[in-house]
């Protein structure tokens, strides 16, 4: 096994087309992977001295670029993230604990693509894009043709992840995470991420994304549409939810049935939904 | 075994280390190489804390820290916390709250409870629940400990 550390985007880049090589970012899961022998790559490319990846930057446009070495801490406190872009710090905020949030990166978390992880659904309802660099150049994915499959990704051999590009949210907007978990830290059973805005008692904008309920975060934009500039009261958010939990494909694991996980998915889409109108007639 | 050596710098030392495989963890290095053996390997897998020490005064978990990583980084582990035959106000409070049972978990409580007390500001229950949230203690015996570490965020001047 080799170790590389780069300084420069560049340098990574070139350092990653060798056979079997893999970026080190924050070590949360490739270390411990390593540690259980589940892999050992040739060649482990450290990106902590990656000029660049490390910073969130906000265009005046509200458009925020996250770099891919962005520490979950980091992103959770993020003031550069406004309205229903706090989907993402709120998930952030609730990944692992307080030593895991010091070392694990968004890009790392993406990479890896555990299907229970926080940070795939919030991308999702963000509409965020995922921005990679490999030997043919840049390009950018959105976040919902990224995740693919059980820690499956757009990702081809050879790239790597510079950063996360969340487009401006509503004005007025609100985001949020909504997990559920076993033990705080844990993985989520199942989770909401939830962009919402209202406009009065109209339904101005809505994105909605399970997590943990199958290989990919589900979202439903054909009934999202269907709801948009109308009333947003019980019936329609639960049309939604059972829309999303028609949508999921959920297994057995350690901490739930798959059965539970469709049962108790529509619920928490309806209370997220629920205490996020609530935020917004609030704050009126 | 393919590897350099490298230098890291610990509780304000440089400490040189022979050749270190990629794959060697910071953790390892501490135990197995330094004899600093208060971080404990519990789980090797970033999920109980025991390993739990500061880089860059922050608390992470050196068992997921590549040691070649590491350089170039400020290190404090729990032999750091005060000096040799004395005890940190926080080892003080844990010793004195007897809030040390079987004492495996004790380091890495230490050191989370450690950064949480740099806030300088009293802590409730709660903070510090959320603050050692990272580490287990198989024991069980988390309210002296979260009682003791409450005291010692009260008793600062």
């Amino acid at each position: 096994m080799e170790f590389v550390r780069p300084d420069s985007i560049d340098a990574a880049v070139a350092a990653l087309q060798a056979e079997n090589a893999a970026c080190l970012a924050g070590g949360a899961t490739l270390v411990a992977m390593m540690n259980a022998d589940l892999v050992a790559p040739d060649r482990l490319v450290s990106l902590r001295d990656v000029a660049g990846l490390h910073d969130a930057v906000r265009k005046s446009d509200g458009t925020v670029t996250i770099g891919a070495m962005r520490r979950h801490r980091e992103t959770a406190e993020e003031t550069d993230l406004r309205d229903g872009q706090l989907v993402l710090s709120d998930a952030a905020g609730k990944i692992a604990n307080p030593p895991v949030r010091n070392m694990g990166t968004i890009g790392g978390s993406c990479a890896f693509a555990d299907p229970a992880a926080d940070y795939p659904p919030a991308l999702v309802a963000a509409d965020a894009r995922l921005l990679l660099i490999g030997a043919n150049g840049r390009r950018t994915v959105p976040a919902d043709e990224f995740f693919l499959d059980w820690y499956e990704t757009a990702l081809e051999p050879g790239e790597l992840i510079e950063a996360a590009i969340l487009p401006p949210a509503p004005s007025g907007s609100v985001g949020s995470y909504t997990k559920l978990a076993r033990v705080a830290g844990d993985f989520a059973i199942a989770s909401v991420a939830l962009v919402l805005g209202m406009e009065g008692d109209t339904c101005s904008h809505l994105a909605v994304a399970v997590g943990a309920c199958g290989p990919a975060p589900v979202r439903r934009r054909d009934v999202e549409a269907e709801l948009l500039g109308g009333g947003l009261g019980d019936s329609e958010i639960r049309r939604l939810a059972d829309a999303l939990a028609d949508g999921l494909d959920p297994v057995d694991d350690v901490r739930a049935s798959a059965d539970y996980r469709r049962r108790v998915a529509p619920r928490l889409v309806r209370q997220a939904i629920g205490e996020a109108k609530q935020r917004l007639s609030g704050a009126a | 075994m393919n590897g350099e050596p490298v230098t890291l710098r610990i509780n304000g030392a440089e400490r040189p280390v022979g050749a270190v495989a990629p794959w060697t963890t910071l953790l390892t290095i501490l135990r197995e190489e330094l004899g600093l053996t208060g971080a404990k390997r519990g789980c090797n897998q970033g999920v109980c804390g025991a390993c739990t020490v500061m880089v860059e005064g922050e608390p992470v978990r050196s068992c997921l820290s590549l040691a070649m990583n590491c350089t170039d980084r400020e290190i404090a582990t729990v032999e750091g916390l005060a000096p040799a035959g004395s005890l940190a106000p926080v080892q003080q409070a844990l010793a004195e709250g007897n809030a040390v049972q079987c004492g495996f978990c004790t380091p890495g409580i230490l050191i989370a409870a450690h950064a949480l007390l740099r806030r300088n500001e009293p802590l409730s229950v709660d903070d510090v629940r959320v603050g050692l949230s990272g580490n287990l203690c198989r024991c069980s015996g988390y309210k002296k400990i979260v009682e003791a570490i409450v005291r010692a965020s009260e008793a600062r001047p």
